[in-house]
């Protein structure tokens, strides 16, 4: 549906009407003067001295009066007089998107209300998504309501930056271009991020006909080139893997994370969840050799933790072993685990030929992708689990060696022009690439972005960037699908995409997106239908069907000998995505700060990740803060242990530390009262050579220590704190291999036995009717966060900072659990997700003195904000501790009149929480009302699947389950009535509606020693 | 006449078969008695020592007022409760205070109803120190929910949207119960004290104390009639007073163990609550009376015998809560549950170890000093010992509290509660309330029931008449009976 594109007036720079009385003070020069002073968007600067809390009462005011210097639209309000085709007041509408990550589109389904975007979705027709998405996708829509973005058109000069136009930046680059046109552009450059976007590639087309001599350079902080490479060493050409782990018996990652930071991630993790049950067929057998923790590493059934520089020797004893194991050789294993589980690889690998995937990470050199490659032709992988497609933008060198290339110019007076258009390579570029000193011997530097961040303070003009859902755009999916981008709101401050910039700069004919977008993609339009009705059906569907990037069949190159590359020892250095900000551009976005890693729960920070052993000889402990020194470069960072995590490692989160982020990341340049950045800057110790790992770090401790916020394990737990956790674990997250559960599938219902539960009185039976409830599936979960955000945006959850979450306020009404079990150095993780169970017999509602918990005839705990008095007993009796509490106003902000637009972000069909009332799951009750109301319209009953809870419709791996328990044929039913499923704390009568489905680990039978219970957790007879 | 001292005068704990130990000393008969209390509360400067005290108390007063209005404007997240640990300080102090507000009515209620004579000399005091202690209770349920300003839902009332409270929530008896209690301790303490407030306002000189006792005292002239009606009201009373003491603690301890929360849900609460609260009561009437006896010039009415008869109590009690405290583990460890197990398994030797070996400690091993007649009877000894008990009490219902909250079923919760300043200063700032009171009751109501001690004299003044102590000035029976 493109609908929004016919009406949307054209951006004029001209005051709103209804700041008319103001007229005459706006002209006045001191009011200017305070204005740029007051307020960051205004200005580009921020006011001095405020503490987080204080923003969030700014910002309301600042947006409001933003309007005074120009860059809202102007607003008209009439009535319609006619109510146009389809549209119903209050009834929301959605639209198919996407935006682009790294160069690979994500596909999302957009729900608007009113004309405001106010939640994503995975798009379900498009195969990269299936429906599902990823945490980043779900918390675009805050990214786009951020009031630290910048706005309008801002010029600096000298030390002061003052608000401009987008016709007075054009007037003002027309002469330079025009200069550059003649010289064909020998002295241009532009330095913009990775994209697959068809259109840009049309229009970069066109830039290299106008200014042949100039150059695009392409980076980004977090990339794939090693991949590239990779495929270009054992094949000549880059091609692009692609996996389909559908047929996978086996599957081996080598540091691959395919089920978060995979750009295939969402159909990935639905593949191989496919083969996670053991009554839906088969299941797959996943080895996992990783150095941090991630969720896919959660998940294996077998993982090995060594260091990114262990991986060359490692992958070598695999080669050899499956070498070994293919010619016949028999080679007993040594005793030690890392040995055993080679020779368990190898066995499973050799034994499931075209049956299995051998995946490694993008951390990983090069040369280790190519013996990759080689492995999986070896094992006759290739055509059957793995196939090659065209890798786009194949030619292009690795980001750090461009960015450097284009620096050198830069320093030695070859660029007089510089267009950034998006990133923010100030805050990202390597350490030992000086792009701030190269900036300044450039004569003219405009940067495009969302925020006057970093690199806007080092460029002379700061151009407004659209936010994904302000534009039209387009980008292939990682299968090489073209997916369009449509804009869902008129941009909120006067933003244009990389590709309107770039027809700016070429001074194209075309300069509407929609019309850049419809001439690049005409070509890749189905012939047979006629030109309108294919694009429309094109932005309706959000893609075009037919994937543009070729399958290939490439033949591997000859190997050139490898040599075994000696064992090195010492300390490594790894850079890994933050959790939260990817490579900086999330850190601004609250939803995502507080979301916490899967493994060490934090939020609010990054720290030097060491495992317990490392911590220990280096006489470390959570929170001592230390000097990281790395090629003589130093960053000091709190330290934070993580058991499971390979030893001789640090590893750091990218994306921290921002001197220019905003309010939420961190705001310390030219500050006198600076706003406190969130975490350090790991990319001041990341240089070229070391752009992913590096060796010979040093650990220096110094007397500080620093606080850090998590979000479980508040509190290091006693010796006898952990005893405990050791017998319970086994009971309330329950796990067992599948020969366990081939003998009693039913076993997990046996873990905990208890006396026949009786009532004093008849029970109510809720036989009739719907009977709402949720199966989640622990051996498909795979922890990916994407549920907690999409319950955050759908259902309103506030954010309530790094103090707040220090004291254990956080309010996310879906957690994952997470504990680890077994030996610390070598430990497993296991995850939970635990959201409000709508007991049957409900301890929290028996509490409350004035009914504001109370159980709908559904069966539903719902929960009367309005009655809530926040006495606080229904959290002190819920067994599970999901309810949430608002110990002070969380949602201040909102409540000021003037606080437009961050109120937009607010889904209108949930009750945003007053201070002092609990909340909690409601399992997505406005969605059941839908529903309900839809299905009683057309007369009929609420079909099973057609209600989806928000969580449910984020996750990629299809764990959950809701629907109704009374209806047999539906599939929350048949799960709840499995074998597999249990319901946590039981025994206390309590009749949860939620089920768990027990994890099933189908381990190879040499590695199966390792207890599957968990550590000391034993079967409980009670 | 007798050269030789009495040494039941001397020494009043002694306890001689043959005749009572005496419990007014000082050779006070009834003018003695009157003058002796309605001093305390004459026109006449209090010493500074009252100015002081009450500076004090009445700053802490302002402050937790202070910090009342910080806390509704602000929200409950000035304190330190979290996510696990929605209740700390809050009901703590709650059920401290109640607990307190134990001692006053069993003192003028079951006390009376067993004939304890000994309790009128101290009676006033403890049910005024009841009152005050109900008083600063009843504050925190209503200030400790987060819309304080819907409170009053609690009740069950009338109103437009045709809701009742929920009947089943324990949190409702609670306001049934403590209300209960409060309004028949407060019309007890008042029907006790109109003979004395006659007194007092037949005493006055100035105009305004004269009006203001005079409506108090209700027209009281102290005639048979009156003292016929009065002594029936007073049995009927103390009847109704007597299964309220038990009563209140139960239905307190019922928002524990009414609950599923491991460590809270155990069916021995209700008497293990009445215990520690008569103990913690008890403790605190004699923190109380120790300076004020003193301060006071009350040393002949407020004997050591009566301060031993308390310090007798407080042992006795403390022993029942220290049974408890073990009965608990055993019950944990026989009952089988491993939650409740765990539960006082890290009371004991998890993160909250120091509160609970503050409590047992203070509860347990302290008042054990009582078995010595010398900590028993020595005033200062037995004050530190009952401040220990105070400390202790307080600690029993933190570590009730918190420490079970703190970890129950899902290690995931589990998180560590730490007070914040304002924690700390509510806590001193309910002190200041609670002092600020008793020192205005010092001030202008009779701390001592005259009538009654002057009821148990009758006897003994007789019977010194049988000894021989001549020698004592009797200004004849100038009291009002």
């Amino acid at each position: 549906m493109s609908s929004l594109s016919a009406s949307q007036p054209s951006p004029v720079a001209e005051q709103p009407s209804y700041w008319r009385s103001l007229n005459e003070l706006e002209s006045r020069p001191d009011f200017e003067a305070m204005l740029a002073r007051e307020f960051p968007e205004a200005a580009a600067e921020f006011p001095e001295g405020v503490s987080r809390r204080r923003w969030l009462q700014l910002m309301g005011a600042s947006l409001a009066l933003g309007g005074l210097t120009g860059c809202w639209e102007r607003e008209i309000i009439s009535p319609f007089v006619q109510r146009p085709a389809g549209r119903i007041p209050g009834v929301p509408q959605k639209f198919a998107t996407c935006w682009e990550l790294g160069g690979v589109a994500k596909p999302l389904v957009v729900t608007c209300y009113d004309g405001r975007p106010i939640k994503a979705e995975g798009n379900p027709e498009h195969p990269a998504s299936l429906g599902a998405t990823d945490a980043l996708s779900q918390a675009l829509v805050l990214q786009m309501y951020d009031p630290d973005r910048a706005v309008g058109v801002q010029v600096r000069k000298g030390e002061t930056t003052e608000s401009s136009t987008w016709d007075a930046f054009a007037e003002a680059i027309r002469p330079v271009l025009n200069a550059q046109r003649t010289q064909k552009g020998k002295t241009l450059r532009v330095l913009a991020g990775t994209s697959s976007s068809v259109t840009l590639a049309d229009l970069r087309a066109r830039f290299e006909q106008v200014f042949p001599e100039a150059k695009w350079v392409e980076f980004d902080s977090v990339n794939r080139d090693e991949v590239r490479a990779g495929a270009a060493a054992a094949f000549g050409t880059p091609v692009r893997t692609q996996v389909d782990l559908t047929a996978a018996n086996i599957i081996l990652s080598l540091d691959a994370d395919f089920t978060v930071r995979h750009p295939q991630a969402m159909r990935l993790t639905r593949q191989y969840a496919g083969r996670r049950s053991p009554e839906e067929g088969e299941m797959n057998r996943m080895y996992v050799v990783e150095t941090a923790h991630t969720g896919t590493g959660a998940m294996a059934d077998h993982r090995l933790a060594i260091r990114t520089a262990d991986f060359a020797n490692l992958l070598g004893l695999i080669e050899s072993a499956v070498q070994n194991k293919l010619e016949g050789k028999k080679v007993p294993p040594e005793k030690d685990y890392a040995s055993k589980f080679v020779d368990a690889v190898a066995e499973d690998l050799v034994a499931n030929q075209g049956k299995s995937v051998v995946m490694i990470g993008p951390r990983q050199p090069a040369a280790l992708h190519a013996r990759v490659h080689r492995l999986n032709a070896l094992l006759k992988n290739v055509g059957a689990t793995v196939a090659y497609t065209e890798e786009p933008g194949a030619a292009r060198p690795s980001s750090p060696a461009a960015l450097k290339g284009l620096v050198d110019e830069m320093l030695t007076g070859q660029v007089e022009v510089l267009f950034v258009l998006g990133g923010n390579p100030v805050y990202s570029a390597p350490a030992d690439v000086d792009l701030v000193d190269g900036l300044k011997k450039v004569a003219t530097t405009v940067r495009l972005g969302d925020y006057a961040d970093e690199t806007s303070l080092a460029c002379q003009w700061h151009l407004p960037a659209a936010h994904p859902f302000e534009a039209w755009g387009d980008a292939l999916s990682f299968d090489g699908t073209v997916t369009l981008a449509q804009p869902l709101i008129e941009p909120l401050h006067g933003g244009k995409s990389v590709a309107e910039v770039a027809a700016l700069i070429i001074e194209d004919e075309v300069r509407a997106g929609e019309q850049l977008v419809k001439r690049a993609l005409a070509r890749y339009l189905p012939p047979n239908v006629a030109a309108d009705v294919a694009w429309q059906s094109a932005v309706h569907d959000g893609f075009i069907a037919q994937p543009v990037l070729a399958k290939v069949e490439p033949t591997l190159v000859a190997a050139e000998p490898v040599a075994d590359p000696a064992p090195t020892s010492g300390l490594e250095l790894v850079f890994v995505p933050g959790a939260s900000t990817y490579d900086g551009r999330f850190a601004n976005n609250g939803w995502l700060q507080e979301l916490p890693d899967l493994v060490t729960k934090l939020t609010w920070d990054n720290a030097a990740f060491l495992s317990p052993k490392t911590a220990k000889s280096a006489g470390l402990e959570i929170g001592d803060v230390v000097k990281l020194k790395f090629d003589g470069r130093e960053v000091t960072a709190p330290v934070f242990i993580v058991p499971g995590q390979a030893h001789d490692s640090v590893i750091l989160w990218l994306g921290y530390g921002r001197t220019a982020g905003g309010h939420v990341a961190g705001y310390v340049t030219s500050q006198s009262k600076p706003i406190e950045t969130v975490g350090f800057r790991a990319e001041s110790v990341r240089t070229t050579a070391a752009f992913t790992s590096g060796l010979g770090v040093v650990l220096e401790k110094t007397k500080k220590t620093y606080k850090l916020a998590t979000t479980q394990d508040h509190h290091a737990i006693d010796k006898m704190g952990l005893e405990i956790l050791g017998r319970r674990l086994g009971m309330l997250v329950r796990e067992g291999s599948l020969e366990k559960y081939k003998e009693h599938p039913d076993f997990a219902q046996h873990v905990v036995h208890h006396p026949e539960l009786e009532s004093l009185w008849e029970e109510r039976s809720y036989a009739e009717g719907n009977r709402w409830g949720m199966t989640i599936d622990l051996s498909k979960c795979v922890g990916c966060n994407a549920c907690m955000v999409a319950c955050q945006s759908e259902n309103n959850i506030p954010i309530v900072g790094k103090e707040q979450v220090i004291r254990g306020r956080e309010m996310h009404w879906i957690r994952i659990d997470r504990y680890f079990s077994g030996e610390a150095d070598d430990a497993r993780v296991v995850t939970q997700p635990v959201m409000c169970h709508h007991c049957e017999n409900a301890p929290c509602e028996e509490v409350c003195p004035v009914a504001a918990t109370v159980h709908s005839h559904e069966g539903l705990n719902d929960m009367v904000y309005n009655r809530c008095i926040g006495t606080r007993y229904c959290a002190n009796n819920c067994p599970y501790k999901v309810r949430r509490f608002n110990y002070f106003n969380n949602n201040k902000k909102y409540e000021q009149a003037s606080n437009e637009l961050a109120t937009l972000v607010l889904n209108p069909e949930v009750t945003v929480r007053a201070r002092g009332v609990m909340e909690k799951c409601t399992y997505c009750t406005q969605r059941i009302s839908a529903t309900k109301i839809v299905a009683k319209n057309e007369r009929r009953a609420i079909n099973d699947g057609e209600i989806v809870t928000a969580c449910q419709q984020a996750c990629p791996a299809g764990a959950i389950e809701f629907g109704d328990l009374n209806l047999k044929s539906s599939k929350v039913a048949k799960s709840a009535a499995g074998p597999r499923a249990y319901q946590m704390l039981a025994e206390l009568n309590n009749k949860p509606r939620t089920s768990y489905l027990a994890r099933i680990r189908n381990e190879h039978p040499s590695l199966a020693q390792s207890k599957p219970e968990g550590h000391g957790a034993h079967e409980h007879h009670g | 006449m007798s050269t030789t001292v009495d040494p039941l005068l001397a020494d009043n704990t002694l306890n001689d078969p043959r005749r009572r130990s005496p419990l007014v000393l000082g050779g006070l008969d009834y003018a003695g008695v009157t003058k002796t209390v309605c001093a305390v509360a004459s026109e006449t400067t209090p010493p500074p020592l009252w100015f002081l005290a009450f500076a004090l108390s009445v700053s802490w007063a302002g402050v937790f007022g202070l910090c009342i209005a910080y806390l509704i404007f602000t929200g409950v997240g000035v304190w330190g409760n979290n996510n696990p640990v929605y209740w700390a300080f809050d009901i703590t102090n709650f059920v401290f205070w109640v607990g307190i507000g134990h001692a006053g009515t069993l003192i003028s209620a079951i006390l009376f109803l067993f004939r304890q004579k000994w309790r009128t000399s101290i009676n006033r005091a403890a049910e005024a120190m009841t009152i005050f202690a109900v008083i600063c209770a009843a504050i925190f349920p209503g200030i400790h929910v987060g819309r304080a300003w819907l409170a009053y839902w609690l009740a069950p009332y009338p109103n437009q949207m045709a809701m009742w409270p929920n009947f089943r929530s324990p949190l409702l008896w609670d306001v049934f119960a403590v209300s209960t209690y409060f309004t028949v301790s407060a019309l007890f303490w008042f029907m006790g004290m109109i003979p004395d407030i006659a007194t007092l306002r037949d005493q006055s000189k100035s105009k305004i104390r004269q009006f203001v006792y005079g409506v108090l005292s209700l027209g009281w002239t102290g005639s048979s009639r009156q003292w016929h009606r009065y002594e029936k009201a007073y049995m009927i009373l103390a009847a109704l007073s007597t299964p309220l003491v038990l009563s209140v603690h139960t239905i307190v301890s019922f928002d524990f163990a009414v609950s599923q929360v491991p460590g809270w849900h155990t069916t021995i609460f209700p008497p293990y609550f009445v215990a520690g609260a008569i103990f913690s009561g008890f403790a605190m009437v004699v923190t109380l009376l120790v300076p004020t006896r003193v301060i006071c010039g009350l040393e002949n009415l407020v004997t050591i015998r009566h301060l031993e008869n308390m310090n007798k109590i407080i042992l006795a009690t403390g022993c029942m809560v220290g049974y408890a405290y073990g009965i608990e583990f055993f019950i944990a460890w026989y009952g089988g549950n491993p939650y409740e197990t765990d539960t006082f398994l890290n009371r004991a030797f998890g993160p909250y170890w120091w509160a609970y070996w503050t409590m047992v400690s203070c509860n347990v091993i302290s008042p054990q000093l009582f078995w010595f007649k010398k900590i028993r009877t020595t005033p200062w000894m037995m004050l530190i010992v009952c401040i220990f008990v105070n400390i202790g009490m307080w600690f029993e219902r933190f570590v009730i509290i918190v420490t079970s909250l703190a970890r129950d079923a899902l290690p995931s919760a589990w998180h560590y509660f730490t007070p914040t300043n304002i924690d700390l200063l509510m806590l001193i700032g309910s002190f200041g309330v609670f002092f600020s009171l008793f020192l205005l009751f010092c001030r202008f109501l009779p701390v001592v029931a005259m009538a009654e001690v002057k009821s148990i004299m009758v006897e003994h003044h007789h019977e010194d008449h049988g000894h021989g102590h001549g020698g004592h000035a009797h200004g004849g029976h100038g009291g009002r009976h």
